[in-house]
This record gives C-alpha cells, structure tokens and sequence, in this order.
C-alpha cells in the first residue's frame, strides 16, 4: 500500500500550483498557447470592426481568381474578394464553434458520463440507452429542425453543433471512471471517508484527463468543418460572410484549377488543430499530478 | 527509484517494439499492395471499347416507369428505350415516328395517328394504338399519382378523371379507333399539343406487362420497350446498361452497348473522362473550374439551352408592390457578370422568351442602365437606395446558385446603393417556403419541356400553380389563352411577343437573368453525339470506334 | 457476460422503439414534404400520391401502421426510387459499404494504434512530433480534399489506380484509405494520450515490484488497459464506418448507404430515413454491446450492469 501514500499528496500539490505556471515550462504548448490566443485575438479585433486587411470581406473586383500577389497575398474568389481577408473575417466564426463545442463536449460530456461511470449499475445502464438514442437521430434533421426553431443566426449554429457532439467525450469519461473507480487509490479515499463530490473531482477526472482532451481537440476541427453543412441546409451564415469552413467547402473542387482557394482555408483550420493538440497535451501534463514536468523520459 | 525508471523504460522499449513491429508489418502489407496494383496497372489498357459507350448519369433515376418519372435522369434513359407517336429532330421540330402520319382536324381540337405496321416491342408483339390507349388512360388514372398527369389536362375531360371527379375513362378523349388508328380529342385548340406527344409521359405501355410485374415492371427482367435499346443491367445507385435493340424499326443504333454510370461528383466524372473511363461527358460532369481548364480543348463544345434563370419579386410584399422598385432592380443587374463568374457560357437575357423560340424579341426587356435606375429608385422614393429596406432575396443552396446571387447582391449595392439580404435554404425547404409564403426575392430557373413558348409563358398566369410571384393580370392570362388557341404562327408569335413586353418591361414581376449552357467533351473516337436545346440525350446515332 | 449480452439485446428493443418513433416525429415536424418538386404540383394530384403512400392518414394512426410493418420487418418503401422498398434499397446498398468499412476500420486500427504507442513512447521526440502532425492533418482536412487530393496524385498523376467507381478490388484502395484517414488519426491521438497515462500508473509500478516479468507486464497491464479509451471509441466508430461516409462515397462514386443518410434527409423519403436511422441504431448497440464485453475482458474488475 505504499503507492497509496505516495500518490495522494502528490495530486493535492498538483493543483495548488498555478496551471499556467507549469504550462510555461512545456515550450510547445506554451508556444500554442499563444498562436490560439492570437488567432482568437484577430477574430475579436475583426468583430469589433477594427480593419486588420487592406480590403474588406465583401469587396468585390474583377481580378477574378487571381493567384497569391503582392496585392493580394492569398489571391482572389470566383467574385474577385480577397481570400485573406475572408480568412480573417472567417475566424470569428470558426473560432467560436471550436471553443463553444469543445465547451459543451467537456462540460455536457464529461457531466454525464462522470454520473453514468461514477455510479455504474442501472444509472449507468439508463443513460447509456440515453447515448445511443441521441447517437442513433440523424443529426441532418436534428440540425433543420433547430434551424427552423430557432431561425438563422450564431446561436442556432453553436446549439446545433454543441447538441451533436458530446456524446463520445460522454462514453470516454464514463469508461474512464469505469475503470478507474476500483483502482486502490480511489477505494482508499472513499475509506478515507472523502465525499463522492472530492472524489470525482480531485481524484477521478485528473487521472481521465488524458482521453478528455483528445476527444475535444478532435471535436474543434469536425465541429469547424460540420459548420459548412450547416451553410448548406440553409441554417449557416448567409453569404456574403464566410467562416474557414465553407471557404473550404466551396473551394475544394478548385484543388486542380486553382489550388489556392483550398489550400489557405484548409492551412488555417491545420494550424488552429495542432495548436489545440500541443495545447492539449501541454495541458493534461500541465493539469497532471504525476508527470515530472522538464524531463525528457 | 532509480531501479523503477529502469524498468519503465524497458516497459517503453517494449512497447515501442511492439508496436513498432506491428505497424512496420502492416507498412511492409501496404508496399506489397502497391507494388501489385501498379503491375497490374501497368498492363497496356486500351483507352475505349469499340461499340461501347460510356457516359455519366449523375444520379440514380428515380425510376423508369415513364409515367411516375419527374426529372431529366429519368427521362435520359427512358428517351433512349422509348419511342412515342412523334420524336424531336435536333432541330426540334417533330418527326414521324410510330405514328408514320397524322391529321389535325376540328379547327385543331381533334387529332388522329396512323401507326407504322411494323412496330415491335422488344418481346416481338406488335405495338398497337391500344398500347397508347392504355398508356394515356393510366397517366391520367388518378391511383398511377402520375405528376406529369397535368400534360394532357387539354384533353377531353382528362382533368375531372384525373382528379377523381369523372370515374369512367370511357369518356376521356382517347380512343383506339383500330389497332394502328389512334384518336385524340381536346377541349380546346392547344397548338403546342404536338409537341406532347414526342415527350416521354405520352410513350405507349403494355397493359399485360405492367398488371402481371406490378410495381417491379421496370426492372431488366421484365421490362419492355419499343425504342433502339433495351435496359440490359440495373445496378442501382451505380450504373445502367442499355444493349442495342434488333428489332427497331428504323434498324438497331450502332453502339452495341451504352453504359450509363451514376457518378454524382462532378470533378471526379471529370476525373473518370480524363483517366479514359468514360466517354462523353456533360454539365453534370463538370465542375465549374474544371470547365475553363479544358474550354481549349479540341473535345470541348458549348451548346445553348432552354433552361432560363430569373430573379422573381413577391409582388404582395413592400417594397417591391411598386413596379418602379422592380423596374429599378431589373435596370440595375449587369447580366454580364454571369457568364464571366459561372464561365460555362450563358447567355445574358432580359427577355422571358428565349431567342430560339417565337415571340422572341431582343427589345421586349428593360436593358442594363444604372443610371436610368437609379432615376427610377429615386422617383418611388428612394433616393440614393436611402431608406430602402433590407430586403430578402432566397435561394437554393447550390455552388452556382450562390455565385450569381451573390453577384446579383453586388451588382445592386454598387448601381442602386441598397443592401439586401441573401437567405440560402436546403433545396426541399426552399421549394416549401417559396410556395407557402414567398420572400420578397428569391431566385428561380424554368426549363422548358417542349420547344414553345407556352411553357415559359404559361407560369405566370393566374392559375399556374408555379406562379409564386403573386403577381397576374387579366390582360396578360387573356393574351397566353388566346395564344394557345392561335393556330396561326405569325399572329401567335405576336401574342406572345405582347405577353413578354409586358412581363419585363411593364410590370416586371421578374427579372430574367441568363440562359444556361450544354457543356460537352468527347473524345475522338465518338461520333454521332448530339445536343438538343431540350437537353435530350439520344444515344442511336453515336458511333465508337477508331479515332 | 451471457447474461450482459443478453439484457442488453432485451434492452434493444425500447431503444429502437424510441429511435424509430423520434425519428417518426422528426422527419414529420421538418419542413417540406417528399414530393415538393421543381415543377408545382396541382393539389389534386398531390393528394393522389398522398393517398397512394397512405400519408393523407392521420399522423397517429401512420406511426401505428409504421410499427405494424415493422415488427414485420418491413421497413416501407421509397418515395423518391418509385417502385422500390427501404429493405431492397439497404440490402443492395448495405453490403458495399460493409465491405469498404471493415477494410477502413482495420486500416485506421493497425495504423493508429501503433502509430499512437510508438509517439507516446517516443514522447517529445522526433517520432511523437512527426505522429503529431500526420494526426492533426487527418482530422483537420476535410475528407473531401483527402479525396480530391489522393485521386489527382494517385489516379490522374501516376495513373496507378482507378478514380472511382465500384468495378474491381484495385477500386478499394483510394476510398478506404480516404475514409480511414480521420479514424486512424483519432486512434492514434487517443492511444499516445492513454499509454502515456497508464506507463505512469503506480499499480504499474506495483506490478513490477511483485516480479511479474516484463512481457507479462507490458502485455497485461499497459497495453490491455490503454486499450480501454481506444475501444469506447471503436464502438460507435464502427457504426459510423461500417454504415458508409456520404463523403467518401460520393466522391468515389460507391454504391453503398452513406449517400441515403444524407440525400434521404434531402428528398424527406420517410420511410427511407427511418429504415437508415434504424440499421444504424442496430449496429451501434451490438457494438456499444461489444464494447462493454470487451471491457469485461480487459479488465475483469470493471462491472457493466449489477
């Protein structure tokens, strides 16, 4: 039983340190750090008006599909509008799916899945049911449908896309505790007498971490892309506005005849994801109370 | 301490291996697999099959039974297995076909078919004007719930039957009066009636095959038919063969086999033309910018359409109940940036007739004139486009919708200084709310189904159920009727040249944008591919063979 | 474990009849109708084609008709493929994607997962940063390009295999790569992030200091319980493959049942979208019922149902 008295005062330094503070001391994620906050900072700068290109998002020209230039750095659309600025117009949008749902996936997905796992038995049973029901609806109709209540707008996207993706983080955190509850260190705290509440916060979902955290960066990219379905049934955004992911859309069958229309998009949305994934994994080392930071092992 | 991360790094050295050896394995199988397919790619492969036409449906027709059918797909394979009374030329006119000659008596209320002698269906009975008939009477047979039923709503009482009012058939206007003497005749004079019966909802049936197969009577198996090729393979959602038919009776077409896939991926069919493995290829098969990397091809051809596109204008809804705000907008769309943005080829219209048909006229439009509009814009109040509303203008979602209306936006926000709103919706949904309550804007497209101007004229009388501007006039419903009835071609010519001045450049309810294009290539060693404004596809005249 | 299994197939049945009755009302309370077409339709014959598909019944009493064939195991027949029924259309349809499914998932298995092992015990080396972009690149390009792109470099470029369609197994090759692109990626991520936190485990350690020899170790402990993360998500993962992707099946022009999940939606073919839904809902249960059997497996301690 010696792990046991190893471990628990371990996890309870953990977390009396700053996050950041240990987030500093791994290079990678504190350089993704700061490419997400920067991207997040253009997407607010353009949505508060602030003109960060030289052209607007809608301006249109008759350089139509025009390659990269100096005038226009990432060239130009089938109307002539200049890809770069759309770019950054386009942040905003996608940048507030990929927080938003990774926000509901974590805290929807990890809720239900923490009560189903945590007290097992029918609990678990009955809303596992839960999850392969909402699995099961068709998520196109589930997406008209809160198109048609909700009418077209940010916040019918961020539901529509939140509603149909926190059902895996749900059964990763619910096999997670699944497992972890009959390991000796949690039957240790509960004879310690600690409460079911300490015991899921402080001792279940630091160590289910890891999972978690890779379920919700791979939630940013999809949720992103799904958006440009959304566009297309109708309850996206109306054009002329744009986000990464119906850039992407309508610039893929340009791959051949003018590759930059996807490439950029596309070279966007990659660098937003891996930032998110060193940022991730930075993360669950940062929010880990086991690993020995600054060590190469 | 020390002894323990010793052992976890074995631990990792040995996973490490594992997995190593696991995925080293798996690449190794891959390379394996590769090196294969490129040996068995490397085998000469020839780059056609002589008497073998290859060609792109896009999508899966819907079904076959000529009288169910509701889109083109449909009517691309059925026009090939099927011949009816008449059959277009590719001029469009009408030609004999199992009806070898036929009068219009009645002041052209009564029309009478002599059939050839020596028609076959492909199980070798005689087609007879019985077969017509029976077709006829199940078209308009309300339990076929056949949508094209509405085409022969010009015969007699075919539309009580058809809507269950009159329960004999007896007394429709159809009658066999021989088995090669069939009989028609209509409530009034339609001149345009020709014309129906060259198009698939009049092809004949056989009654004994479609009552003894029941719903599956369009399947390889059972299927019969009386046209240059039988359906020889149905692979649903996937592909269809159509072998040549012995026995036609203008003798069989010259490919022996057209194979008809269902790619609905326009860039990979184009992919599919280039890599060889299809043959001829068509605006289904092309994605926008594949189209203007190959427009110098030798095997690229652009053929005209008669498929228009217009912005339409709920007439009921502010502020487009005034037709200086309509005409304003009509005044203020550059139609050339269309082609320039699509690049396929259209052509800028401002006409609802198309040039090809009578009672075209180059003037019958208002032209492009930004300031004119503008002086319109000003004179209905709103000058400068200053306390204009944010109007909605709805579309389909669909890739070259949205670059003109998108383009149309632009066009209007430069030449009348209004914004207005693009509101795109799923294409059922579209469909639902245009007929339901239409926006103020939204954006249409018509294609003829017979080469006359009635069946673009006609949408836009009071009772056409695909009427959504909400706009009619009782002059305008008075001109198209006394069109139909005119059997003389100058003076209906005419008729309809008034209709179309007053529907785009006196009240204006829509706004005609630009026609579309037939985009083709073929390759060298097809011949015989021919391209009708209708967009009918007859494939009995194509030859494959050597370049 | 029997007895797991077979609750778990008892429980299925008020699992599908809530699929099923949801999906009823969804497919009813959505705009547009199956037959709203280009060309308007007069009310007269709309109401025949009402008729002759049963929808001019009342609401009720089509979901009660709906139940009866179904526990007939007739999924009703297609609107838009006139002539046709749900059961021939899946039957023709469901193989083909099976089949393309099951040689993407043990692609994206067998590339993943030791992908995922090597990076985690590489960690921070050149391994893990390499496994770390190839990942990132399969879940953030959408599968169109993947497509668009190994078609051009692979079918038009070197010419080594078809473009698309469904003719002979070199024809297998690009879509299922295409489709095991995003999976195996996921796997990959999942598996580094979840034997990172099993190497870490003090039971581990525990089970090295009881002298079990290493083999045993890494086999019983590490790898069986990593796996735990991997296999939850290949439940419904093998759902999702197995039933077909719109994306990869459009581009490849494949003849198999992704496309109706999507353009059955489009065209409100009633009967069709209940019957994909319902197939779908099938395979997940029986995969969420193997998943937790697997669990039981992997690790004993862990119990499912009381």
């Amino acid at each position: 039983m010696q792990t046991l008295d190893s471990s628990k005062p371990i996890a309870i330094k953990a977390l009396d340190q700053s996050v950041v503070a240990r987030l500093k001391r791994i290079p990678t994620a504190y350089f993704a750090f700061w490419v997400i906050a920067a991207i997040c900072l253009v997407a607010l700068l353009s949505w508060m008006g602030f003109s960060l290109c030289p052209y607007s998002y809608d301006q249109t020209s008759t350089d139509f599909l025009a390659g990269p230039s100096s005038q226009h750095l990432m060239g130009t659309d089938e109307l002539g509008r200049d890809l770069l600025s759309r770019i950054v117009y386009g942040a905003r949008l996608s940048i507030a799916i990929g927080l938003t749902t990774a926000a509901v996936a974590f805290g929807i997905g990890t809720l239900y899945g923490a009560i189903s796992g945590y007290f097992g038995g029918k609990v678990d049973t009955l809303l596992m049911r839960g999850v392969d029901i909402a699995y099961s609806l068709p998520d196109l109709l589930v997406m008209i449908l809160i198109g048609v209540l909700l009418g077209r707008g940010t916040l019918g996207i961020l539901i529509a896309l939140g509603l149909v993706s926190w059902m895996g983080t749900a059964r990763l955190v619910r096999a997670q505790f699944l497992q972890l509850k009959n390991e000796e260190f949690i039957e240790a705290a509960r004879a310690q007498g600690q409460s079911g509440l300490n015991i899921v916060f402080k001792h279940l979902l630091p160590n289910a971490m890891g999972p978690i955290i890779v379920a919700l960066t791979f939630t940013v990219p999809s949720a992103i892309l799904s958006e440009s379905t959304l566009s297309f049934i109708g309850l996206g955004l109306s054009p002329p506005a744009c986000s990464w992911g119906t850039l992407a859309s309508d610039g893929w069958r340009s791959l051949r005849a003018h590759p930059h229309l996807i490439f950029f998009p596309s070279l966007f949305i990659f660098m937003t994801v891996l930032s998110f994934n060193f940022l991730g994994d930075g993360l669950r080392d940062a929010l880990d109370p086991r690993t020995r930071l600054g060590k190469k092992v | 301490m020390t002894k323990s991360s010793d052992a976890k790094s074995d631990d990792r050295y040995l996973i490490w291996r594992l997995a190593k050896g696991l995925g080293q394995g798996f690449l190794a199988l891959l390379v394996l697999v590769s090196i294969l397919s490129l040996m068995a790619c490397t085998k000469v492969r020839s780059r056609f099959e002589p008497g073998v036409l290859r060609v792109n449906l896009g999508t899966e027709p819907p079904g076959l039974d000529w009288h169910t059918a509701t889109d083109s797909t449909s009517f691309d394979v059925v026009s090939n297995l099927m011949v009816g009374l008449t059959q277009y030329t590719n001029d469009l006119t009408c030609a004999p076909s199992c009806a070898k000659t036929w009068e219009v008596l009645d002041d052209g209320k009564r029309y009478i078919f002599h059939l050839r002698d020596d028609l076959r269906w492909t199980d070798g009975k005689p087609v007879t004007a019985y077969d017509f008939e029976y077709a006829w009477k199940r078209l308009l047979n309300p339990t076929t719930a056949a949508q094209y039923a509405f085409f022969l709503y010009d015969v007699v009482n075919a539309r009580d039957y058809n809507i269950g009012k009159l329960k004999n058939a007896d007394l429709l206007g159809i009658k066999a009066l021989d088995s090669l003497t069939f009989e028609v005749r209509l409530s009034k004079p339609a001149a345009y009636f020709i014309y129906l019966t060259a198009f698939c909802v009049s092809f004949p049936m056989r009654k004994d095959v479609v009552e003894r197969f029941g719903d599956r009577w369009t399947e390889p198996a059972n299927l019969v038919t009386n046209g240059p090729f039988k359906l020889k393979h149905w692979q649903h959602e996937y592909k269809m063969e159509l072998s040549a038919n012995p026995q036609y009776f203008d003798g069989p077409p010259k490919v022996k086999l057209v194979k008809m896939f269902m790619v609905p991926e326009a860039s990979t069919a184009f992919a599919l033309y280039e890599n060889d493995e299809l043959d001829f290829i068509d605006n289904r098969s092309f994605s926008t910018p594949d189209v203007e990397r190959f427009r110098s091809s030798p095997e690229y051809q652009n053929y005209p359409l008669l498929r228009a596109n217009y912005l339409a204008f709920n007439v009921s809804k502010k502020p487009f109940t005034d037709p200086l705000v309509r005409k304003a907008i009509a005044m203020a769309i550059d139609r050339s940036i269309f082609p320039r943005i699509l690049r396929r080829g259209e052509r800028p219209a401002t006409s609802w007739i198309p040039p090809a048909l009578p009672g075209y006229s180059p003037d019958s439009g208002l032209k492009f004139d930004p300031v004119q509009a503008r002086a319109l814009l000003a004179q209905a109040g709103y000058p400068g486009g200053k306390g204009f509303p944010k109007a909605e203008l709805l579309y389909p979602n669909r890739d070259d919708v949205r670059l003109t209306v998108e383009a149309t936006q632009d066009e209007l926000k430069r030449n009348l200084g209004i914004d207005i709103e693009l509101v795109n919706q799923e294409w059922k949904v579209y469909l639902a709310t245009v007929r339901k309550d239409a926006p103020p804007m939204f954006r249409n497209s018509w294609g003829a189904d017979y080469p006359d101007p009635e069946t673009f004229m006609n949408l836009f009388t009071k009772d056409c159920g695909n009427n959504d501007t909400k706009w009619w006039s009782p002059k305008y419903d008075q001109l198209i009727q006394s069109a139909e009835g005119e059997l003389n071609t100058k003076k209906r010519a005419d008729l309809y040249r008034q209709a179309d001045v007053m529907l785009c450049r006196e009240a204006v309810p829509i706004v005609p944008t630009f026609l579309a294009t037939q985009n083709i290539m073929v390759k060298p060693w097809v011949k015989g591919i021919a391209i009708n404004p209708l967009d009918l596809q007859f494939f009995k005249a194509v030859e494959v063979g050597g370049p | 474990m029997i007895a797991l299994i077979l609750k778990r197939i008892l429980l299925a049945i008020p699992v599908l009849l809530v699929v099923a009755s949801l999906t009823f009302v969804l497919v009813r309370i959505v705009p547009g109708g199956p037959f709203d077409a280009d060309k308007n339709l007069p009310p007269e014959i709309i109401a025949n084609l009402n008729a002759k598909y049963h929808l001019d019944k009342p609401v009720p009493e089509q979901y009660f008709l709906y139940l009866g064939r179904l526990a007939q195991g007739d999924l009703g027949v297609s609107y838009k493929y006139v002539n046709r029924t749900v059961n021939d259309i899946l039957s023709d349809a469901f193989p083909v994607s099976l089949q393309l499914g099951t040689i993407s998932l043990s692609l994206a298995v067998f590339i993943g997962v030791p992908l995922g092992a090597i990076a985690a015990v590489c960690r921070g080396r050149k391994e893990d940063v390499i496994a770390m972009f190839l990942s990132t690149l399969g879940i953030s390009v959408p599968g169109f390009v993947i497509g668009a792109t190994l078609i051009f470099v692979f079918a038009i470029e070197l010419r080594a295999l078809p473009v698309g369609l469904w003719e002979s197994p070199w024809h297998v090759v690009l879509p299922a790569v295409t489709l095991a692109f995003s999976p195996a990626a996921y796997l990959a991520r999942l598996t580094r992030a979840s034997v990172l936190e099993i190497v870490e485990k003090d039971w581990v350690r525990t089970a090295r200091s009881k002298g079990l020899s290493q083999w045993s170790t890494v086999t019983k402990h590490i790898l069986r319980n990593s796996l735990i993360p991997v296999v939850t998500v290949l439940g419904p993962l093998t759902a999702i493959v197995i039933t077909g992707s719109f994306v990869v099946e459009y581009i490849y022009a494949i003849p198999g049942m992704g496309r109706f999940f999507i353009t059955a939606v489009m065209n409100r073919d009633y009967d069709l979208i209940l019957g994909t839904t319902l197939v779908f809902a099938v395979l997940l249960i029986v995969a969420n019922t193997f998943v937790d059997v697997a669990y039981q497996i992997l690790d004993p301690r862990m119990r499912i149902e009381d």
